[in-house]
């Protein structure tokens, strides 16, 4: 081995066995787990499958999944498409408004929406206030509370790489589609949405995949009818010890996550993005 | 469209006092410009000279400040390009990155709602008149950059626009590809006749492509006219100097009579008289215009004259020559003459060969 | 240049103005409640007092709290300081396939859903007795830190240009003095990015403690946790603003090193 080489090994031998020794074993010894139930090899995932229970919060978890990189999605267009057109003050304002809430504690955020959402809370205070509605809606322990405080926590990791992309949308393309005799309909569909596409598919990637795996948010926000695959396997963990059902859903959740990734990597066309200069 | 057979050959463009301002700053000074039907224009000038501007007034890229726009008899000041009914040609092509060769040709007739089969054949035409049949269904990024333009001069063609704005469309190009490119585009116009505003900084592009060169600077056209009009009688130093070489002495203007004019020029130490350019006045400054071509070496009676550089073009030599009073002036001969370095020749050029502008 | 309608314009900003709204506004509403005189949180407050501020900071509970907290953050800020600025040296000298298997398994504490990185991690604390450590939690949240020094170095390694380290060399400089002197010198914005990256993710990490907090080694996060789902007194909302408050200052603080880098873009995976 050249000294080069024994260098840049010596360099990440510390970090690889770090690791290594307090992630991938301790993955690996979870889901070994998953295989050692009395019942057989298999027999988690047939628990898992079967009961109808279960079947339920897995339904949910992809409904709230879903619905909340839609509305994600919706709400980050408007703001990726003035971050790309900002410039100055306003942009820097913009972008601050957009990465601030990242600095924030998501136990914390979602607590703020605990207390806003409250039955007798400012938001349905408001509401009645304008007529909106008689009685105090549910907006807590349920799905609408839970997407509603997935959305605000994910909306960064949407806004973001559409803003990339948006940004990178040369203008000429633009002023090319409207000399053409394109109206702004035309020129919208033909060129500038599917030219944003690449980041749009990226940024609703990223969002369905920390939604599948969301747990703070759904545990405080849910209710009992919104239970997600994670506060499954929490429950699993500490309030039933049963760690082979725990490490089966983990096995699950995981394979799904890296399943979709490896289908998002290959199938998305990010470099015609790219190359829109 | 009705409008196809007229717009074969394209429709008259017409500013009337049109301007741009941005803030204090004109970009362009209220112009008048008429171009005919079937003419191809040429705005040439240095960067910040307002071409591109007019250029996207044309377009409806940009709305005047003031005065009128009319494509044909049609006033559209206020119309939006996507109503012109005009061909950009973008100086990077502007294609569209995400479709092929033939979508991007197809792209203007699509947005008309023109029917399939229609299309489809009128993509290839133009295909084939910029060479490129066969390429439809080629990405974009595939193409050289020569390729490009063509796929751009088709986008623009094939919706049989009345008036092709092009802008810089060459500039990207290597200067071996923009030679055949120019020629390339001188037989399009030749057989079409599209009427043709063509934006370039080059003045040997415009020299070739153009039926009438405007020579800008300063947001305003200095001077409108044929190649051989701004070449033999260029109306101020500014647009002699643009176009093809030249000798610029300084000189101040004593008397005018006509069309010829009297002037002391410090470097020759006496008077000349040549032809005046219009707009002269006695007593300002202004420069004697010789081209290089013109300057006779051995001529007598002449003006003394020290060889201090020989610059090799092949079948020319170019003479950088020294005159008493320490000016230099450039001139062209016929290589094989036994010229040397610190010569002295008697140099000299027929009256009507030299012309006092303003400076 | 084009001409955009009026109404499009006012529409999407107004749009992007509400979303922004919907994204800042809502964290500021822990701020009024804690705030509150009443027992109970109750927005807008009817009156005002500072009385749960004081509960926070006699409650020894909440003190002893926020303590662990901080001291497993330098541990966490330490350990992933040091070995992700020397694995991104070591990854920039790599090439090839194996630039991004590396890069895939030091990214990897990102992609793994944060549950199942904490049940794992504390079933195997729980077998060699780490769980409820201080060192414990710290290395835990050093392994969901690694990934954020590891980038942010390695963007700032990006602009080190390999022919000042051939020029020190030619000058007669050592490999340590070299790092020092010249590599370090321009890492210093991205490690220094990375390391407040480090702490705030350790600072506000919820889950992994959970499991592993026991009765010893509770975290603010852990207790405002309990406190939501048990006691839901306004001290929660005094715990919470104080960990907006640490947050913006080294938001504050980041920016301010930072002015001039681009390092902006936290992409921090939320602990979910």
């Amino acid at each position: 081995m050249s000294r080069h080489r024994l260098e840049t090994v010596c360099l990440l031998a510390p970090a690889l066995a770090f690791l290594l020794l307090l992630f991938v074993v301790p993955l690996a010894r979870l889901f070994s787990l998953a295989f050692t139930d009395e019942g057989g090899a298999f027999a988690t995932f047939a628990i898992l499958a079967e009961s109808e229970v279960y079947r339920r919060v897995m339904v949910n978890t992809l409904i709230v999944a879903v619905a909340v990189t839609l509305i994600t999605v919706v709400l980050a267009w408007p703001v990726a498409y003035a971050l790309s057109r900002l410039k100055g003050f306003w942009f820097a304002l913009a972008l601050y408004g957009v990465l601030f809430p990242f600095w924030i504690s998501v136990l914390v955020r979602t607590f703020s929406w605990m207390i806003l959402l409250e039955r007798n809370g400012p938001i349905n205070r408001l509401l009645q206030g304008i007529g909106v509605t008689d009685q105090p809606l549910a907006l807590l322990f349920n799905d609408t509370g839970v997407m509603i405080g997935m959305v605000h926590v994910l909306l960064p990791y949407a806004i973001m790489p559409l803003y990339a992309a948006m940004v990178r949308i040369d203008r000429r393309l633009l002023l090319a589609s409207d000399g053409l005799g394109a109206g702004l309909f035309d020129t919208f569909r033909r060129v500038y949405f599917p030219l944003a596409l690449p980041g749009l598919l990226g940024g609703a990637t990223f969002v369905f995949l920390l939604s599948l795996g969301f747990f703070i948010t759904p545990a405080l926000l849910g209710g009992a009818n919104a239970i997600t695959l994670s506060m499954l396997i929490a429950s699993f963990v500490t309030d039933r010890l049963a760690w082979s059902l725990a490490a089966a859903g983990s096995l699950v959740l995981l394979v799904v996550v890296l399943v979709l990734l490896g289908l998002a990597a290959r199938l998305l066309p990010l470099d015609k993005g790219m190359l829109a200069r | 469209m009705n409008l196809a057979a007229a717009s074969r050959s394209g429709l008259s463009l017409r500013f009337e006092g049109a301007a741009k301002n941005y803030g204090d700053v004109a970009a362009l000074k209220p112009t008048d410009l008429t171009v005919s039907a079937s003419e191809f224009l040429t705005l040439l000038g240095p960067s910040g000279s307002g071409k591109t501007t007019l250029l996207n007034l044309a377009a409806g890229y940009l709305e005047p400040s003031a005065g009128r726009i009319f494509i044909g008899e049609r006033e559209v000041t206020h119309v939006p390009a996507r109503r012109r009914n005009i061909g950009m040609v973008f100086q990077n092509y502007a294609l569209f990155p995400h479709m092929s060769v033939g979508e991007n040709v197809a792209y203007g007739l699509k947005v008309r709602r023109v029917e399939r089969a229609e299309v489809a054949r009128r993509v290839e035409a133009a295909l084939r008149l910029v060479q490129l049949d066969g390429f439809g269904h080629r990405a974009i990024q595939q193409l050289s950059g020569g390729q490009q333009q063509r796929v751009a001069l088709a986008r623009a063609l094939v919706i049989e626009p009345d008036v092709l704005l092009m802008d810089e469309p060459l500039g990207a190009l290597d200067k071996q590809l923009r030679r055949s490119v120019q020629l390339e585009l001188r037989r399009l116009h030749e057989e079409h006749q599209r009427t043709t505003i063509y934006v370039t900084h080059d003045q040997e592009e415009a020299l070739v492509l153009s039926d009438r060169i405007a020579v800008m600077r300063d947001g305003r056209i200095e001077q409108l006219g044929t190649a051989s009009d701004l070449y033999d009688r260029p109306v101020n130093a500014f647009v002699a100097g643009f176009i093809g070489e030249s000798n610029l002495l300084p000189a101040r203007v004593t008397a005018i009579e006509g069309d010829r004019a009297q002037a002391d020029v410090d470097a020759l130490c006496h008077s000349v008289t040549a032809a005046a350019a219009p707009g002269l006045q006695a007593g300002k400054e202004a420069a004697l215009l010789i081209r290089p071509e013109h300057v006779l070496l051995g001529a007598a009676p002449g003006i003394a004259a020290e060889i201090v550089e020989l610059v090799y073009l092949g079948e020319l030599t170019a003479l950088n020559l020294r005159l008493p009073g320490g000016a230099t002036l450039w001139a062209r001969q016929i290589t094989g003459h036994d010229l040397r370095r610190g010569t002295q020749v008697s140099i000299g050029w027929r009256h009507d060969n030299a012309r006092i502008v303003p400076a | 240049m084009t001409r955009q309608p009026l109404w499009l314009r006012i529409l999407a900003h107004a749009g992007a103005g509400l979303v922004l709204a919907f994204l800042v506004l809502p964290i500021a509403a822990v701020l009024p409640a804690s705030v509150n005189k009443a027992s109970f949180i109750i927005l807008p407050p009817t009156a005002y007092s500072m009385r749960w501020y004081g509960e926070f900071f006699l409650d020894g509970e909440w003190r002893s709290a926020l303590l662990t907290s901080l001291q497993v953050a330098v541990v966490a800020t330490i350990v992933a300081v040091v070995l992700g600025t020397i694995s991104a040296i070591g990854l920039s000298r790599v090439r090839g396939r194996w630039h991004g298997v590396l890069t895939g398994l030091f990214l990897a504490p990102m992609i793994v859903p944060v549950i199942v990185t904490a049940v794992a991690i504390y079933r195997s604390a729980l077998d060699v007795g780490l769980a409820g450590t201080v060192l414990g939690l710290g290395l835990s949240h050093a392994i969901l830190a690694l990934p954020f020094v590891v980038i942010n170095v390695g963007i700032a390694l990006r602009a080190v240009d390999p022919n000042w380290l051939r020029a020190a060399a030619g000058l007669g400089a050592g490999p340590w003095t070299i790092f020092r002197t010249v590599t370090l010198l321009n890492i210093t914005p991205g490690l220094v990015g990375g390391a407040v990256f480090s702490f705030i993710t350790s600072f506000d990490e919820v889950v992994i403690a959970v499991f592993m907090a026991g009765y010893a080694g509770k975290t603010l996060p852990v207790k405002i946790w309990e406190a939501i789902r048990i006691e839901y007194t306004p001290v929660v909302a005094v715990a919470a603003t104080l960990m907006i408050l640490l947050a913006m200052l080294l938001f504050a603080g980041a920016q301010g090193l930072s002015r001039g880098q681009t390092m902006l873009k936290k992409t921090e995976k939320p602990q979910t």
